[in-house]
């Protein structure tokens, strides 16, 4: 069964890669469509093994279902295998994955369907998910490299997918940059874990974790404990792919990819895949302190930095797009904090809402004839009700709305308080700063949200506002007739589908699974079946800390709508008058805290610099004139005069030869040393 | 005085070298009586003769010292004899089709090629400085007349006689330098000079006699700075000729380094290694530059073969087995490859029946003679030395040779030269396969078409074919000296 | 060193002796010569010069040849003398060596006659 979950997608995407220009791009879509809905039946089924009886489902605890594909590397001491592992972990992953996929095939079927590419759309969908899954499925690190860097490809892809906007290739390729940066590091941490560990499957490395814990290792001249190293290495990995502070800077440009990949990549699945591989190597990561207290405050200044970037942006999916890098900071701080299992609760809840808001808005956009400008939307509620509603739940469900203390709530609601709870309850300096940092992300992420809600879909239609007057000359003829607002139009139901089951995962998936993820130790344990390390002090700790701080979130959430009603809805003048007060803040907001301009002044310019400088002054200059050319100048200045020497003249050729006579017995004498 | 020829089997080492003087004066006589006998019949007649004697020099390998000491047969004379006699038939092979526009139309061609390739044979077997003069001058004096065999272009008349004069002035210098060292040693057989010195009571009269001895030989093989003539008469003789001049004398005054350096002078062997190697360095690099400023095929094909001279020399500078084997090789092979690079140039006429002689004639020639072409990049691909082709073996073996006695900066600056030399003939490729045509070529004559294949298979395939049994032969060549 | 350069002596007399004979040739014309030249005095000689003329002027080729036939002609006699001389010494080795020696250049001579050579017309 697994076999089919992890190869399907693979076959879809061959078949429609290879083969799309041969049975057309409508028999394509619904190939690779049936074959990852099939797929996500399978998932289902594998996860619901997990949920409904764990302990029966696979007897032993702590074992894992392994099915062998084929041997790998066999070289010395390394046997590598390519194995298929299944555990919970692996299944939630399984899950959301092909889910995700799964309703973005479909909803792509509908958003795409004037491309003249779609057959090769999706088969990079395809080929994303088959990468994604043999990254949630690996079981060794080589594995979960390859699959690591099939996502980064089919991430590269897609963001490209367009590739004859020069703004999305410029995108696409700084995603892959700045992923490589991470990758770099990700590598360097398999290299020494291999080093450490001396194993790469990932069983073998967990065991060998203990009696390695106090190792050290030497770099130049210092004596670092070995596994800090090694997990700081792996962890730059996971920052670059789930854009974490530093690296996070190629995910808002990723929204040049059509609308579906930003939902499936760049929300649900590839950037969670940083949270996975900590959570699936939290055996590591237990073992360093210092690492742990890393990835927590990362995540927390990731979680504070994109939201208050998120506060002014005016792309609709830039939005949202900081909205997902921060809330991948949430899901951090979680795995810093030692609550794995509530990291991978939000990442789980996580996927619904903001597919749901992805694919909301793309809904949005294809209404409004991709238009992404917030500030030339407005008072689309009446023209697309069901998106409209779809993008409220969506957004209730990112806000966390839901009672404290009862089991009533989004599932936003249920895993992020989960975790501002247990960030609360790790105590420590490094714990209550995440905890405040939290609380006023998730005030800011209100904000935001509701901001959106009310530009786009509350108020009056703005886009009038320069659209009318130019066009009023041209009313007459043509299908310009009126304005995109006139024209938007609700989205086909191929499209709305997969927002009705998003949005019942995003109603519902807090609910449903709060217990398993963030319930009782003994159910998490029990669920998770040694999956990844749980800790049941922590997590008793974080179902009592105080109500103040049970309440923090939601209070936070509050203020957060009220401030954007009063701003958006009220007293649409506010944020101007805002802004104008506060220039240098709001300026330094909407340029992202300047990290484009910061990193093109660090690294682009003087990599930029290098590369002229070695292509002008070393290729140019030194070799080819040089080197090259210099040589071949020196040579035929040489042959000039050796040629010159050939004069025909018989008395010099016999001169020659006496010079030479004589020159020769110098020598010989001379170097024969005998005249002393 | 008592001779050590007592019968007629006695003379069995020297059974080629009768062989091939009886019957030059004989083919001399047949063209003389013989009413109207065509040149080309004469010279087939020729080349019977050199293979009779080919074939007598290898079914019986008698070796020994003869006529009182002043010849010597033994495996290393015996190969080089082979390659002589190799170059002499293939060289007036491929100048059957063309010998009368090249003006060697006569009888007297074959007779004196001939008698030239016996006197190379007598340099191979020379054991005295005697019979190496008589050797030396016999070859010398056929080479001169040859070289201006075509009287009415002045270019011919004056290749021979700038050979004739430059040859006469080597002579001297030999001959005034074989003076010295009988004057020092009391002797002038070779074997019995090397008893005469040793490294600690060596004088300065000897080491002249032996650098203007051995510059004399060096004129012959035209090793730098006694190369100034081999531009001029390659390009002024007629091309046939010039093939001979640039493969058989090459081995056979070679063999005469070997022989004098190895054998008389083994005792101060550290004393002609910086000669040779001075000659060889200059050689190649020399040659490699000079090359690169030619238009003209034959006067490139100087250059190129005064540098292979420089490379083989460096086999010789290590002054050891290893090293005279690795100089035996390179010379076979380089034989191989002159005669067949030889052969493409005599192969080109442009439609009208004239030769084509520079290198911008050969523009396109790889659309025109896609097969002449291939045969050319092939040689020149050898000439340069690149893998797998016989041409990188040779210089394999001696620049190994050269490694093995330290002589690193031998063989770096050999390994350069090379690199250099690849310049002049990747430009005949160049031109060949990527400049427009212009001339048309006439067709090529069917022997030329065997020679060039059968050259071009053994370069090609030479690691598989050939590779095992030179180097045995080579190797019992060398040994026989050490 | 007195013993090595007596070793010479012969050769500087020799030398001595040459310079004497060239410069008593070359002096003897102008003590003893007419100087009244008349027809028969200034024709020219076998060897075909004029006796006052340029020295570098065309000539006729043919007496190049001559010379340089009998030249060789001159050395098979310069061989032949020594080689009578120390005959019974060299024994048939000797005589066979010249024999050979002497067919080879009657084989040359055959050569020469047959092509024409030796013919002045």
């Amino acid at each position: 069964m697994i076999q089919a979950i992890v190869f399907l997608p693979l076959v879809g995407a061959l078949i429609a890669g290879l083969l799309g220009r041969v049975i057309g791009h409508r028999t394509s879509e619904y190939i690779t469509t049936g074959l990852l809905i099939i797929a996500a039946v399978l998932s289902w089924v594998v996860f619901a093994q997990y949920w409904l009886a764990p302990a029966a489902a696979e007897g032993a605890h702590g074992a894992a279902t392994k099915v062998e594909v084929f041997r790998w590397i066999t070289s010395g001491a390394l046997d590598l295998r390519w194995v298929l592992r299944v555990d919970t972990l692996t299944a939630v992953m399984l899950v959301v994955v092909t889910t995700v996929s799964s309703l973005v095939h479909v909803y792509s079927i509908g958003y795409m369907s004037d491309d003249p590419h779609r057959a090769r759309f999706f088969s990079y969908l395809s080929l994303f998910t088959f990468a994604m899954l043999m990254l949630v499925t690996a079981d060794n690190f080589l594995q979960m490299f390859f699959g690591w860097e099939g996502v980064g490809l089919a991430s590269y892809l897609l963001i490209g997918f367009w590739y004859k906007k020069p703004s999305a290739n410029a995108a696409a390729m700084k995603a892959f940059v700045v992923n490589r940066v991470g990758d770099f590091g990700f590598v360097l941490g398999i290299f020494a874990a291999f080093m450490v560990l001396g194993q790469l499957d990932f069983d073998s490395a967990f065991h060998a974790v203990p009696e390695h814990a106090d190792a050290t290792m030497r770099f130049l001249s210092w004596d670092l404990h070995a596994m800090t190293v090694v997990c700081l290495l792996l962890f730059m990995g996971a920052m670059g792919k789930s854009a974490q502070f530093l690296l996070h800077t190629w995910l808002p440009d990723a929204m040049e990819g059509p609308t579906p990949v930003s939902a499936l990549i760049h929300a649900a699945t590839m950037v969670t895949a940083g949270v996975f591989m900590v959570a699936r190597l939290s055996p590591l990561f237990e073992a360093s302190d210092i690492a742990m207290m890393v990835v927590m405050l990362v995540g927390a200044m990731t979680a504070f930095f994109a939201a208050t970037v998120g506060l002014v942006q005016n792309d609709i999916k830039r939005v949202i797009a900081y909205s997902t890098c921060s809330q991948l900071g949430y899901m951090f701080v979680a795995l810093g904090a030692g609550a794995y299992s509530v990291g991978i609760f939000h990442l789980f809840t996580h996927a619904f809402f903001k597919a749901l808001l992805f694919l909301g808005a793309g809904s949005v956009i294809h209404a409004m004839h991709h238009e992404q400008d917030m500030r030339n939307m407005g008072g689309l509620r009446h023209k697309i009700p069901v998106t409209y509603w779809m993008m409220i739940i969506g957004t209730l469900a990112l806000t966390g709305v839901g009672i404290p203390g009862t089991p009533l709530g989004f599932a936003g609601f249920f895993s992020k308080d989960g975790i501002i709870e247990v960030a609360y309850a790790a105590g420590a300096s490094t714990g209550y700063i995440a905890f405040w940092a939290l609380v006023i992300s998730a005030m800011f992420t209100s904000f935001y949200s509701w901001r959106l809600i009310h530009l786009t879909f509350h108020g009056k239609p703005r886009e009038a506002n320069h659209g009318h007057d130019a066009h009023a000359a041209h009313d007459d003829h043509g299908h310009g007739h009126g304005s995109a607002y006139d024209n938007a139009h609700e989205s086909p139901n191929v499209m709305l589908v997969p927002l009705y089951i998003l949005a019942a995962g995003a109603v519902l998936a807090g609910v449903v699974f709060n217990d398993v993820f963030f319930g009782h130790a003994e159910h998490i344990e029990h669920f998770f079946q040694g999956s990844l390390v749980v800790s049941a002090d922590l997590l008793d700790a974080a179902h009592h800390v105080p109500w103040q701080v049970k309440w923090s979130a939601t209070g936070a959430m509050l203020i957060g709508f009220v401030a954007a009603f009063q701003m958006y809805i009220r007293d649409t003048e506010a944020p101007r008058r805002l802004a104008h007060a506060n220039p240098g803040l709001y300026l330094f907001l909407l340029n992202k805290w300047y990290f484009d301009e910061l990193y093109d002044r660090i690294f682009v310019k003087p990599a930029l610099w290098l590369g002229n400088a070695l292509w002008k002054g070393f290729d140019d200059q030194l070799i080819d004139k040089a080197l090259t050319e210099g040589l071949g100048a020196r040579v035929k200045a040489i042959t000039g005069r050796v040629v010159k020497l050939q004069s025909g003249y018989l008395y010099h050729y016999a001169f020659a030869m006496l010079i030479g006579i004589a020159a020769l017995l110098t020598w010989a004498i001379a170097a024969g040393g005998l005249l002393g | 005085m008592q001779s050590d020829v007592t019968s007629f089997a006695s003379l069995a080492p020297a059974y080629p070298e009768l062989l091939m003087a009886v019957g030059a004066v004989v083919v001399l006589l047949l063209a003389l009586f013989w009413k109207n006998v065509r040149p080309g019949v004469i010279a087939v007649v020729a080349i019977v003769l050199l293979l009779a004697t080919l074939a007598v020099l290898v079914l019986q390998p008698a070796s020994g010292v003869l006529f009182n000491g002043i010849v010597i047969v033994d495996g290393f004379a015996r190969y080089m004899k082979a390659l002589v006699l190799g170059a002499a038939a293939a060289t007036v092979m491929i100048s059957l089709s063309n010998s009368k526009e090249h003006g060697i139309d006569k009888f007297e061609y074959s007779v004196l090629v001939l008698l030239a390739t016996l006197g190379m044979m007598i340099m191979v077997s020379a054991n005295d400085l005697m019979s190496l003069y008589i050797g030396l001058e016999l070859q010398s004096l056929a080479l001169y007349v040859v070289a201006a065999m075509k009287r009415e272009d002045p270019r011919a008349a004056e290749a021979g006689i700038k050979y004739f004069v430059l040859g006469a002035l080597s002579s001297g210098m030999l001959l005034y330098g074989a003076s010295l060292v009988y004057g020092f040693t009391g002797t002038t057989q070779l074997d019995q000079i090397v008893a005469a010195i040793t490294l600690e009571t060596r004088s300065i009269g000897l080491i002249f006699g032996m650098v203007f001895l051995l510059a004399g030989i060096a004129f012959k093989i035209s090793a730098v700075p006694f190369h100034m003539w081999t531009p001029d008469v390659y390009e002024g003789a007629p091309t046939p000729v010039t093939a001979f001049f640039a493969a058989a004398p090459k081995v056979a005054a070679m063999a005469l380094f070997i022989r004098v350096t190895t054998v008389s002078f083994g005792p101060i062997t550290k004393d002609w290694q910086q000669i040779v190697i001075f000659l060889s360095i200059a050689s190649m690099v020399l040659a490699s530059f000079a090359a690169i400023g030619q238009d003209n095929l034959k006067r490139l094909l100087a250059y190129s073969s005064i540098g292979h001279v420089g490379f083989a020399l460096v086999g010789l500078s290590a002054g050891t087995a290893v090293g005279v084997e690795g100089v035996a090789v390179y010379m076979a092979i380089y034989v191989a490859m002159t005669v067949g690079i030889f052969a493409c140039v005599l192969a080109l006429r442009t439609e009208d029946g004239r030769p084509v002689e520079t290198i911008t004639a050969l523009a396109g020639l790889a659309q025109r003679k896609p097969f002449v072409a291939a045969i050319i990049a092939i040689l020149m691909f050898s000439l340069i030395g690149l893998p797998p082709l016989a041409g990188f073996f040779a210089k394999w073996q001696v620049f190994l040779a050269a490694v093995e006695q330290n002589l690193f900066v031998l063989a770096v600056i050999g390994v350069l030269a090379s690199a250099v030399s690849a310049f002049y003939y990747l430009r005949i490729i160049k031109v060949m396969y990527f400049d427009e045509p212009v001339a048309k070529f006439a067709a090529v004559p069917g022997e030329l078409t065997a020679v060039m294949a059968g050259v071009g298979f053994l370069i090609v395939t030479y690691f598989f074919t050939v590779a095992r049994p030179l180097t045995d032969a080579a190797h019992a060549a060398a040994g026989s000296l050490f | 060193m007195n013993e090595l350069l007596s070793n010479y002596l012969p050769i500087l007399i020799f030398v001595g002796l040459a310079a004497v004979i060239g410069l008593a040739l070359m002096i003897a014309p102008f003590v003893i010569a007419y100087k009244k030249p008349d027809p028969e005095k200034v024709s020219a000689f076998e060897a075909g010069f004029d006796a006052f003329d340029d020295a570098r002027m065309k000539f006729d080729v043919r007496f190049y040849l001559v010379s340089i036939l009998f030249i060789v002609f001159d050395l098979e006699v310069a061989l032949l003398f020594p080689w009578a001389v120390a005959f019974r010494e060299v024994g048939w080795f000797g005589f066979w060596s010249v024999m050979i020696f002497l067919g080879v250049l009657t084989i040359g001579f055959i050569y020469e006659w047959k092509k024409g050579a030796l013919e002045w017309d």
